[in-house]
């Protein structure tokens, strides 16, 4: 499947959390692509697209958080809002709904981290099928 | 003796006939009570006389007896009967303040003996056993309690004693002991002695373990069975009632018999100190009722625990005591409910997205209790409406189960403060606490 590896950390609503999270992935230099947070009054979760996931996976987990591994769609348009809006008009019309969503600028383009409500298989078919511009890999 | 009850008379004694009996011993222990000076004066301001007894509901006339009672009155404030036909005295550590002491008679340790060897029988030890005891031979009174109950069993009894697993290896193996005694703990560092010596606990003579003395959970009694291939069966005593026969658990494994002919059993609300419901949790409260030399009357116990409804297959009509459930001094009051942390922790541990640590913390918010339930996660993940759902669903069966709505936060490893390797479970910062 064409699709890229995210980290998800649960983050208690503590303050010096997110810091703490930050400054192991800066002591090792791992760079941070994307990042996104969710929250409620009650606790988070803060998704990351970092240099190299798996080394920041096994670090922040070592340093005792909560953390997962999971695949999202990394689609890449050109970087204005009409491309942002034609692509989740194509999505939207092949019957892929969207969990969440965020956004970074790579190499002059945008790219939309898209995490599909139903499932992320159906949503990348749909994705090629219009021709959308899937990211896959980068560790 | 080919039959299945130690007495069959008294173990399966119709309940009515029972109670009868409880009500004549209940009498005769008044009787012996107006000796004691503890009671003595109590008893005439109460209006309670052997007469006035009419069935075991006069219990609730009764007063209560605490430990502090044991203590003030050290050593032999309590006792009913001359201290000339007082033979042995067993005590407590006393770690707290005084240590406590508890008198026995020549009729009382035969009783003694009579019903923890009836619970050896009934767990299928018979004098054809080899019984090791791994108690402490002195004031605790596993020690001379086991002895004594499995010579009058008529079993071979090794008074091996406390510590030394290694000797304790060397006499199973060499006298190819059948039943050990120990607490839940001891049963798993012995059954390692044996694996450093290279033998596979289950490969020896022992069949049967009887463990008590020490809270311990259903996953740990399999545990316990595993290691060794053989039976274990809690068994109940405390020495203030006199120690280890007060009841065991029967072959069922499903609840543990109290030996009723001995005492009264009342399972009690540690505040309102009113019975609970049938079946409820509360607090075991206890009444001697063939003993002497140092009668107790509704002895609060502290142990909670429930009544198991309904019939035990195994034939015996004493009640059944359900695993104890903690201490009843661990109760909070939170908005005028009564909640112990098991609840709490009985209802999370049914959750398998949660870990094992928890805390409760409960604080005054303008003129109100809140409580807030902090649960650790178990795994990370990725979805964020599961773990709102989660939330949710905790909040409601906590909810069910404590009658008030706590608020649930899900936090990750190593939130919940931990204090001498043990977690800390209840945080109370109400202003009157």
């Amino acid at each position: 499947m064409k699709t890229i590896k995210q980290i998800s950390i649960f983050l208690e609503n503590q303050r010096g959390k997110l810091s703490d999270i930050l400054t192991a992935l800066k002591n090792e230099n791992i760079e941070i692509q994307a990042a996104s947070v969710a929250d409620t009054n009650e606790f988070g979760i803060l998704r990351l697209i970092t240099s190299d996931q798996k080394k920041a996976a096994q670090l922040l987990s070592d340093q005792g958080n909560l953390v997962s591994m999971n695949e999202v769609l990394a689609i890449q348009v050109e970087p204005d809002t009409a491309s942002f809006t034609d692509a989740i008009d194509a999505l939207t019309a092949g019957g892929c709904t969207i969990s969440y969503l965020y956004t970074f600028h790579k190499d002059g383009k945008l790219v939309l981290i898209i995490r599909p409500a139903n499932s992320l298989e159906i949503a990348e078919r749909i994705a090629t099928e219009k021709g959308l511009t899937l990211i896959q890999g980068w560790e | 003796m080919n039959s299945k009850y130690w007495n069959e008379e008294i173990e399966t004694m119709p309940r009515k006939q029972l109670e009868k009996l409880q009500v004549e011993r209940l009498k005769k222990t008044v009787e012996i009570a107006m000796g004691s000076k503890f009671y003595a004066p109590k008893f005439k301001e109460l209006g309670i006389t052997p007469e006035s007894i009419k069935s075991v509901e006069d219990i609730k006339r009764f007063p209560f007896t605490t430990k502090n009672d044991l203590r003030a009155t050290y050593p032999f404030g309590i006792k009913s009967i001359p201290l000339e036909k007082v033979v042995r005295l067993h005590s407590s550590s006393g770690t707290t303040g005084n240590p406590t002491v508890i008198l026995h008679s020549q009729k009382d340790l035969d009783q003694w003996a009579d019903a923890m060897a009836r619970s050896m029988y009934c767990i299928g030890l018979r004098n054809t056993d080899i019984i090791q005891n791994t108690s402490g031979y002195g004031m605790f009174t596993g020690g001379l309690g086991i002895q004594y109950a499995a010579e009058r069993l008529g079993a071979l009894t090794v008074p091996a004693g406390a510590g030394n697993s290694k000797r304790h290896v060397k006499f199973i193996t060499d006298f190819g002991t059948t039943a050990l005694h120990c607490i839940p703990s001891y049963a798993t560092r012995l059954a390692a002695a044996f694996e450093e010596e290279g033998i596979d606990p289950r490969n020896t003579t022992v069949h049967t373990l009887i463990i008590g003395a020490e809270p311990h959970s259903e996953a740990q009694r399999k545990r316990i069975e595993e290691i060794w291939g053989a039976k274990a069966y809690n068994n109940f005593g405390m020495s203030e009632m006199c120690g280890p026969g007060v009841a065991i658990e029967c072959q069922e494994q499903n609840g543990m018999h109290i030996w009723e002919d001995n005492y009264i059993v009342e399972i009690l609300d540690p505040v309102t100190l009113e019975p609970v419901p049938e079946g409820e949790l509360g607090e075991l409260v206890l009444t001697t009722l063939n003993r002497e030399a140092m009668p107790l009357f509704r002895y609060r116990t502290r142990d909670l625990t429930r009544i198991l409804p309904g019939d035990c297959p195994c034939g015996r009509t004493h009640k059944r005591l359900a695993r104890f459930q903690g201490r009843s001094d661990d109760m909070m009051i939170v908005k005028g409910v009564n909640i112990y942390p098991i609840q709490i922790e009985k209802i999370l541990m049914q959750f398998p997205e949660l870990a094992s640590d928890y805390l409760i913390t409960i604080e005054t918010v303008g003129d109100n209790d809140e409580m807030t339930v902090e649960a650790e996660l178990a795994q990370a993940t990725d979805d964020f409406s599961m773990l709102q759902n989660l939330t949710k669903e905790i909040t409601r069966r906590l909810k069910d189960e404590i009658l008030l709505t706590p608020r649930v936060k899900l936090v990750g490893k190593g939130v919940i403060p931990q204090s001498d390797g043990k977690a800390k479970r209840v945080n109370d910062l109400r202003n009157n606490h």
